[in-house]
């Protein structure tokens, strides 16, 4: 195991799977962990950042929730201590890029998932643009943010267009509702809060299929 | 009183349980009152890998009677069953169904509630 602090309320758990672990999963999925909370077993739902192909590490990100139970108690773990979860879990899941402009949106923590499902979008693709439209509050918020640059740089169909602080939703109306009327794109959103089902409504209202987008609401 | 009947699809036996619905949430998991809060408040296990916030399909149940006295269920939930493992017109999301009056209801857990790997 190894942890790491991205940013002051933020970390990072590099998990290793036992030997003769049989895991496998699809970009996008998540465990399901089994914190000793209060003398019983709560259940908490942490998304795989890292790539299939890491196996058999893995890595979930998460950050501290005021009075939140599962987030403080992994907060106190550390190098050699076990996690116990079941897995993967989960449907919003990008196993092969669509035949299609691919959008991903992603808020805060929650590029989790966005990270190998993107991955997985440039190693599939056939030549379509793969863009990520990712919002924080500030610069130290953007998680992977030079793995995302490196990736653009190397991936000329990739853009990589951090937002800082601004209005997510009115960003991707003036980009993908009024800037022009091509509705074959696919979307993959995650974020946190009421955000994920404006952008929901905002792009399936628009014209969008309601299958091109997908989204995961933490 | 509120009256649940639960079937097993894997054979298990059938389990009756009646509660006051005015006590929900009855633990921790799911909306309150939810057929998930209902069966983990009473011993009866329903997958839930997400921690009950409508992530995953795996409390995924088949309702045989009463499902006029659950809450309409959301855009958010219907996106999920369309991925459930057989799905069913009266499929609902355990976490998400709330119970919004004292009534007779019938439930399946389905056999599989498996993920998508």
């Amino acid at each position: 195991m190894r942890v790491v602090d991205v940013a002051p309320d933020t970390r990072t758990l590099h998990l290793r799977l036992p030997p003769d672990t049989h895991f496998r999963f699809t970009p996008g999925q998540f465990v399901s962990c089994l914190l000793p909370v209060g003398g019983s077993d709560i259940v908490r739902a942490y998304t795989i950042a890292s790539h299939p192909e890491d196996v058999p590490a893995i890595e979930i990100v998460w950050n501290l929730v005021p009075n939140g139970q599962g987030s403080h108690y992994l907060f106190g773990l550390g190098i050699g201590d076990t996690l116990r979860f079941t897995g993967p879990w989960g449907t919003f899941t990008l196993d092969q890029a669509p035949a299609a402009e691919c959008v991903f949106i992603a808020d805060g923590t929650a590029v989790a998932p966005i990270r190998p499902m993107l991955r997985r979008a440039l190693d599939t693709g056939s030549g379509h643009a793969v863009r990520l439209h990712y919002a924080a509050p500030r610069a130290a918020g953007l998680l992977y943010d030079a793995e995302f640059r490196a990736d653009a740089a190397t991936h000329p169909r990739f853009t990589y267009e951090p937002l800082l602080g601004g209005d997510l939703l009115a960003h991707i109306e003036r980009r993908y509702v009024a800037g022009d009327d091509d509705r074959t794109r696919h979307f993959y959103v995650c974020g946190v809060g009421a955000i994920v089902h404006r952008l929901r409504d905002l792009l399936r209202g628009a014209g969008y299929a309601r299958r091109a987008v997908q989204y995961e609401k933490w | 009183m509120t009256k649940l009947r639960v079937l097993f699809e894997n054979g298990s036996p059938e389990r009756v349980i009646e509660f006051d619905l005015s006590r929900a949430p009855f633990q921790h998991d799911g909306r309150p009152a939810s057929l998930l809060d209902v069966l983990l408040g009473h011993g009866i296990h329903l997958e839930h890998a997400c921690g009950g916030n409508c992530a995953c399909t795996t409390c995924h149940v088949i309702v045989q009677g009463g499902l006029g006295n659950l809450s309409e269920a959301e855009e958010n939930e219907l996106d999920l069953l369309d991925k459930a493992p057989g799905l069913k017109p009266t499929s609902r999301l355990g976490c998400q169904a709330v119970i919004e009056d004292d009534c007779e209801l019938t439930i399946v857990i389905p056999r599989f509630t498996i993920n998508a790997a």
